[in-house]
């Protein structure tokens, strides 16, 4: 469902974050993206989640070529994805619940319906009884959550997260990646960029490993 | 069509939640753009007033010229051959004795008065319209007309009233050029208003175009914020103007009444008051796209 296809992505003024990358991603597939910081898992992920178009090459999401697209065409595609950034980007002038209401909002979902998939996002993540709180005062781990709660409340097909337990201990770091795990099982496709050797789950994973921002090697490991 | 709808009331009640937020200095923008409102709309009020009252009271005649009790038609004659080839005269028309006892019997209020005349105390007369407004022009051919045979007096009337007329219509240029000035300046304040807001809810805008705000999401909410402001300048600007009128009007009325005139300046009504809400949205409409597609965009494509 997603298909990368010797792709190349330049920024102005420096060098390639990423070179001729090629791999597909099938649906519910749980994908690793490793590598040592500025190796180009982030914008690996961009250009996944069709926040960025590549410089060369294709990139296919369902199909639809990406750097085909008419500009205004680009957010219906982002909205498949859910997103969980590197630096949370809670939105802190309000609640937990407003904070989750922002995907549905953007979907023009709202009322009674927005409010039940919002308060069962919130459940999923264990904040439920935190709806009324703001962001601030959350603890990183709770955060983390939050994003994620905002990233699933649209059920996506795809979820992508940047680092998600990047700067979190251990113990929190196995919630996190055990929640991703469940989203995976449901039929989700989960896609984790990471830096660290992995605490990963049991489950069956690919790994896209990158190094400089070449594809160095993809692994799939299956279910022990 | 739906989903239109709950966008726009959406992104409607977001603004009005947002604006109940910074109540205060919100409404201290829209007391700015109100007075930028207001400016013109007061200075068009008293001209217009002032044009109608030129307008009721102009008559056609600048000199009049009352012949003696015995002139004879001879003579009358002979002052009309004189007007007709006299250069400096626009035009002029003779009204006898006769005819100004008839016009002046036809207003009710003067019959008893009149009943009581034995004979018609009221002279010939010629009306004149000069070509010309200059003030010596008009004295020398005063000068002039009153060594005519036959003439009792010449007056001289309402050029005042016609200098009037011209000195309205530069003070319509006049609101013109301010109404257009304070039309820039209402662009820019409702212009960076935006721009501020863009500033507080960068993140937002941020994040909801990462996960799949169109662009049109994104500038709703500051369209409706940007014709919010005209529209609340524009009722607050016809509450000032309405109360600096009928300031105006408390004293107004009394010198109007030494005046015997019932002269009052007129309240802004229906049109202009629409004329000015439909200005102000669209100011701030297009003062808002402008500010929100030059401050977003940049980050994302």
């Amino acid at each position: 469902m997603i298909v990368l296809d010797n792709v190349t992505k330049r920024y102005p003024g420096s060098q390639e974050a990423l070179s001729n990358a090629s791999f597909s991603i099938e649906q519910g597939e749980m994908v690793y993206v490793t590598g040592h910081s500025g190796a180009g898992k982030s914008t690996l992920l961009k250009l996944v989640a069709a926040i960025e178009r590549p410089s060369n090459g294709t990139v296919l999401i369902n199909n639809q070529n990406v750097s085909k697209l008419r500009e205004s065409a680009l957010p219906y595609i982002r909205r498949k994805f859910g997103l969980v950034f590197q630096d949370h980007k809670l939105l802190y002038d309000r609640n937990c619940y407003h904070n989750v209401a922002l995907p549905l909002a953007i979907n023009g979902i709202t009322g009674a319906d927005a409010a039940k998939r919002i308060r069962a996002a919130l459940d999923k993540v264990g904040l439920l009884h935190k709806e009324k709180v703001m962001p601030i005062t959350l603890s990183g781990g709770e955060q983390q959550r939050l994003a994620i709660a905002r990233a699933v409340v649209s059920r996506p097909s795809i979820l992508i997260a940047d680092e998600p337990t990047g700067n979190l201990d251990k113990n929190y770091a196995g919630d996190i990646l055990n929640l991703f795990g469940a989203f995976q099982q449901v039929g989700v496709t989960v896609i984790i960029a990471t830096h660290d050797a992995l605490g990963t789950t049991n489950q069956a994973h690919k790994i896209l490993h990158l190094d400089h921002g070449r594809l160095t090697s993809q692994q799939v490991t299956a279910d022990e | 069509m739906n989903s239109w709808l709950t966008h726009h009331t959406q992104a409607l009640k977001l603004v009005i939640a947002r604006f109940q937020q910074n109540l205060f200095s919100n409404l201290f923008i829209a007391l700015t753009i109100a007075v930028s409102l207001a400016l013109p709309m007061i200075v068009y009020l008293v001209l217009s007033s002032f044009s109608g009252l030129v307008s009721t009271i102009k008559s056609d005649s600048h000199l009049s010229l009352f012949l003696k009790q015995d002139a004879t038609p001879t003579m009358i004659d002979s002052i009309h051959n004189t007007l007709a080839t006299r250069e400096g005269l626009k035009q002029f028309h003779f009204i006898s004795k006769e005819d100004a006892l008839k016009q002046l019997m036809i207003d009710n209020n003067n019959q008893d008065i009149m009943s009581t005349l034995t004979e018609n105390p009221l002279p010939d007369a010629f009306f004149i319209e000069p070509a010309s407004l200059d003030s010596a022009a008009i004295q020398q051919l005063k000068e002039d007309l009153s060594q005519l045979d036959g003439i009792e007096t010449v007056q001289v009337d309402d050029a005042w009233l016609k200098r009037l007329g011209y000195l309205l219509v530069l003070g319509k240029k006049a609101i013109f050029i301010l109404a257009l000035l304070l039309g820039f300046a209402l662009f820019t304040v409702i212009g960076n208003t935006i721009r501020m807001q863009i500033l507080t809810q960068q993140e937002e805008i941020e994040v909801s175009q990462l996960i799949g705000a169109t662009h049109s999401f994104i500038r709703r909410p500051f369209l409706y914020s940007g014709a919010i402001y005209g529209l609340i300048g524009a009722l607050l600007a016809l509450i000032i103007t309405s109360i600096v009128i009928w300031l105006f009007n408390l004293s107004v009325s009394t010198l109007a009444a030494e005046y015997q005139t019932d002269f009052s300046l007129h309240l802004p009504n229906f049109n202009v008051f629409l004329i000015t809400c439909i200005t102000a949205i669209s100011i701030g409409l297009i003062s808002a796209y402008i500010a929100v597609s030059k401050s977003l965009f940049k980050s994302i494509n």
